[in-house]
């Protein structure tokens, strides 16, 4: 079996499953006219500053205004992903190179499209407002079809894979109220898919990088992709989160809470599996937080 | 306050030591995309307020000159 035939075996197992749970995003969920301010609305131990010495000086009311804000920040971050993926899929699906996927990509451009309007829905009604973009594209993207594609399904697969994380545990958080459980439960059951779908496209997108032979161009997709890690953990600590929860000094308090050593074993946790998925495919040679080692010779 | 915005940008960028108040930050790839993002809490926090990324205000982040006579003006510590 080739790698083409083993990718187009898995993603038939995945088009047939997504159209078994397909749903409607629109009648899924209960909306409730309102959220009290007064709960838990992200599970405590995943805020931006659990563990903290920060954190535990704050009490359990201000833990919980932050909670409501850090989810808020959180499903933003998730519409502000969602767009930059619709897009780059869109230009992809069925064009040449991308023949075997395009099938399911009808099904995941559905399926985000989906997930962007729950996580907008959301935040418009319990909180009046989405967290704007903070990033901004400029002109560094690759002229080069075949890194730029690499690059384009490396960076939604981490996507993915962080924000994962966060689902699994709030889908399993009793403490949380239903319709967030819900939210998280019912992105994840979606987001295996495009997991599988995206390890499986960017080993495939990867192979020919490689065999290329250019340790130059191998060194700075490492690195770009360890920086983006990085990055993406980065953006869970929102200044304007810290504001709306009422907290004095957000940039002083972000910058105290990053550089807190209690803040690495939570990094990790979060980018475990990416990160094992990119090491064990030789795609990064250290975690993104690690200290600069050379790249050995492939 | 725009030493201060020399000085991160020199912090982050090994083997360059001096930016020119002209000097185009993106082309140089002194910023990118990956680095934007921490650049601009950073100079929200000099800025005293949160900056808004519509399309006139990126080009005043392009040279440090822009971002001291635009982006950072009226800011004061």
């Amino acid at each position: 079996m080739t790698a083409t035939d083993s990718i187009a075996e898995t993603l038939d197992h995945l088009v047939a499953d997504a159209t078994d749970h397909h749903y409607s995003p629109y009648t899924r969920f209960d909306w409730v006219d309102e959220l009290a301010d007064e709960q838990w609305w992200m599970s405590p131990d995943l805020l931006s500053v659990a563990g903290t010495a920060l954190g535990e000086r704050l009490g359990t009311e201000r833990l919980m205004a932050l909670s409501k804000w850090e989810c808020v920040n959180f499903f933003s971050l998730n519409i502000h992903g969602i767009r930059e993926l619709l897009m780059e899929v869109t230009r992809r699906i069925h064009t040449p190179g991308f023949e075997v996927p395009s099938e399911f990509f009808h099904r995941f451009l559905g399926e985000e499209n989906g997930h962007m309007w729950f996580f907008a829905q959301f935040c418009l009604r319990y909180a009046g407002k989405i967290y704007p973009d903070r990033t901004l594209r400029i002109g560094d993207d690759s002229q080069d079809p075949q890194v730029a594609s690499f690059l384009v399904f490396a960076r939604i697969l981490i996507f993915e894979e962080i924000v994962d994380h966060f689902n699994i545990r709030m889908g399993r958080d009793e403490t949380l109220h239903p319709l967030m459980v819900d939210i998280n439960r019912a992105h994840h059951d979606d987001e295996w898919r495009h997991i599988v779908m995206g390890r499986k496209l960017v080993e495939h997108l990867y192979r020919p990088l490689v065999e290329r032979g250019d340790a130059e161009l191998l060194d700075r997709l490492d690195t770009y992709l360890r920086r983006y890690m990085t990055g993406s953990i980065q953006s869970l600590y929102n200044p304007a989160a810290y504001r709306d929860a009422g907290l004095a000094d957000p940039y002083g308090l972000r910058n105290e809470v990053l550089a807190d050593p209690a803040r690495v074993a939570r990094h990790e946790a979060f980018l475990k599996r990416i990160t094992r998925f990119l090491l064990s495919s030789k795609i990064i040679t250290r975690p993104p937080f690690a200290t600069e080692q050379p790249r050995e010779s492939t | 306050m725009i030493d201060e915005v020399r000085s991160w940008l020199l912090a982050r960028n090994d083997g360059v030591t001096d930016i020119g108040l002209d000097e185009d930050l993106i082309d140089s790839r002194l910023i990118d995309s990956l680095g934007f993002p921490e650049f601009l809490l950073f100079l929200e926090e000099l800025a005293g307020r949160e900056l808004d990324l519509g399309q006139e205000s990126v080009v005043a982040f392009r040279t440090l000159r822009g971002i001291r006579d635009r982006v950072l003006a009226g800011a004061g510590r």
